[in-house]
């Protein structure tokens, strides 16, 4: 069998063992538990009064002229204000929560042996590349689940779901879902390299809060690297929230090729690795 | 004769620690090899390497002719390395099917190898158990029947009955025993005694050198040595009375009533009715008479 086949389907069964994990086990359960918690309170407490505010001219007329210059003003042309503010919350907290459901790629299995269980069987390459495509279905359903409660959200306020809002719904997921595509992979750069989940995000968060600041400084003497800061993971995302429709995935090129670099940089972390 | 792991050279360092160093050595197919050293000796070192987990600072290790660890040898080499465990989350039985999906096998027929595999340890009733629910030993012998999915040529064991009660150790051996016609093993033991039932290849390792490399197959025909267990005390006169028989060349006592006598066959083939009717002449009573030394006689006695 050639070698990008085999690897491709070794992948294939990764990602599936994963979305097992999530659907199968008392851990994926919990964290469904925790996600649907996490997003009544958000529907609960902020999405569904927020809506009723946007739905406002008033209130519409007072934020374009406040923020209309920002270009936040295109916020409006969401078809409902859940979706708004779905896209607003999301893009803000998804990838800080992705960092915390996603550090545990590789590191438990590491700490306990699995993976040289696994090894004998299948590539390190396919590990990582099954486990980040497992994870990447993990928060599409955890991504699709909370649409779905946004969706009704709207639709019971609307009094029936549109085409529009069907579109938009799929927009945001498109979105989402590249903007976590970097953040992902950077996770399992970090748990390919230490055998705790926990000590791989506090080494994502110090080494982006570490590279940003750095970054910065640099920028400050040499203002002509300014462009550096673009390069960033998720620095599309300020990008993207004043934008809405398909437009918006003008901006996907950037996660997609930080993804392909950090996917090769946990390849070769795993592969150098004593198991 | 098939080459089947053939290593040249290796060498490994930890830090300023060398665990290996100039290890060469070949093992054809068939073998059953036994991997012996004291704590420390590079054992686990030298496994980690055949398994692919870990390379060597210089050299190389080849297995059926492809570097230790290539995609080649997915499913051709199985293992049970020390200390790896199953994932706490899922069942015995789901992560063998896994196992055997990855090994290329179909959903339905990983199912079935599950299942023949659990049953080689004795373990059918656990397969809906999840590891976490197992005794240690259980979980031993789960990790064993991991090693036997489908058709591995080569099987390497990290101490395979470490932890194990007495009668599923017996269980094990008589597992490797049975399958070691179509099956190659290097097992790695501290347990002489299992080692050398079912071995016929030695590798020694002592500071991450190779001290011996022995096979049965190749012994010198020009000395041969009987073991022999007095059912009294060694004394003078016994041994001053086998000294005498034609074809000695060697006696030494291993213990207080063990001796290893060491002779020539061809001066007298006769040599084991010689020591018999020598005991029986001087009314002296044996336990046993075995012939050939012990394992553990070969690797650290004198002689």
């Amino acid at each position: 069998m050639p070698k990008l086949i085999m690897t491709l389907q070794h992948a294939g069964l990764y990602a599936g063992f994963e979305l097992r994990r999530l659907w199968l086990t008392r851990r994926g359960l919990m964290t469904l538990a925790a996600t649907t918690v996490l997003w009544f309170f958000l529907l609960r407490y902020a999405i569904a009064p927020a809506s009723d505010l946007i739905a406002s001219e008033g209130f519409q007329q007072m934020f374009r002229d406040v923020f209309g210059a920002f270009g936040l003003s295109q916020l409006f042309a969401w078809p409902v204000p859940e979706l708004a503010i779905y896209w607003i919350l999301s893009l803000l907290l998804l990838p800080l929560l992705c960092l915390f459901f996603t550090a545990n790629q590789l590191c438990s299995d590491l700490e306990r042996g699995t993976l040289r269980l696994l090894a004998l069987r299948s590539s390190r390459l396919s590990i990582v590349l099954g486990r980040f495509s497992g994870q990447m279905l993990v928060q599409s359903c955890l991504i699709l689940l909370s649409l779905v409660a946004t969706l009704s959200l709207a639709a019971w306020r609307e009094g029936g779901l549109t085409l529009a809002m069907l579109n938009a719904a799929a927009i945001i997921a498109v979105n989402l879902l590249l903007v976590l595509l970097p953040f992902t992979a950077l996770m399992s750069c970090f748990s390919a390299m230490v055998r705790s989940s926990r000590l791989a995000v506090s080494l994502a968060i110090v080494s982006l809060g570490l590279a940003f600041v750095l970054l910065s400084t640099f920028v400050f003497y040499f203002p002509d690297f300014l462009f550096l800061l673009g390069y960033m993971p998720g620095t599309q995302v300020m990008q993207l929230l004043p934008m809405q429709g398909w437009q918006t995935l003008q901006h996907a090129m950037l996660p997609l090729l930080q993804t392909l670099v950090l996917l090769s940089g946990a390849t070769m972390l795993l592969t150098r690795k004593a198991l | 004769m098939n080459t089947i792991i053939q290593c040249q050279q290796l060498a490994k360092r930890f830090g300023s620690k060398t665990v290996l160093q100039q290890l060469s050595f070949e093992l054809h197919q068939g073998d059953v090899a036994a991997l012996i050293g004291p704590n420390g000796a590079g054992k686990t070192t030298l496994f980690s390497i055949l398994c692919g987990y870990l390379r060597p600072d210089i050299g190389n290790a080849r297995i059926f002719g492809h570097k230790a660890g290539s995609s080649a040898l997915f499913g051709k080499v199985a293992a049970l390395p020390q200390d790896a465990q199953f994932d706490p989350a899922f069942s015995i039985g789901e992560q063998l099917d896994f196992y055997g999906r990855l090994q290329g096998l179909s959903s339905k027929t990983a199912r079935e190898e599950s299942k023949r595999v659990l049953a080689l340890v004795d373990l059918t009733e656990q397969l809906q158990h999840k590891a976490g629910a197992l005794s240690h030993g259980m979980r031993k012998r789960a990790a064993i029947a991991q090693a036997f999915i489908g058709a591995p040529q080569l099987v390497l064991l990290d101490e395979p009955t470490a932890g194990l009660d007495p009668v599923n150790a017996l269980h094990i051996r008589q597992l490797i025993s049975r399958l070691s016609g179509e099956v190659s093993f290097m097992i790695s033991s501290h347990n002489i005694f299992e080692l050398e039932q079912l071995c016929n290849n030695v590798l020694y390792l002592e500071n991450g050198q190779l001290k011996q490399h022995s096979n049965s197959d190749n012994t010198v025909q020009q000395l041969q040595h009987l073991t022999l267990h007095l059912e009294q005390d060694n004394s003078d006169a016994i041994s001053a009375a086998l000294r005498q028989l034609p074809g000695l060349i060697d006696l030494h006592c291993a213990q207080r009533r063990e001796l290893v006598l060491s002779y020539n066959p061809q001066h007298n083939a006769d040599f084991d009715l010689a020591v018999l009717q020598c005991l029986a002449a001087n009314g002296w009573r044996y336990r046993n008479l075995t012939k050939g030394q012990t394992l553990e006689q070969k690797l650290f006695s004198p002689v």
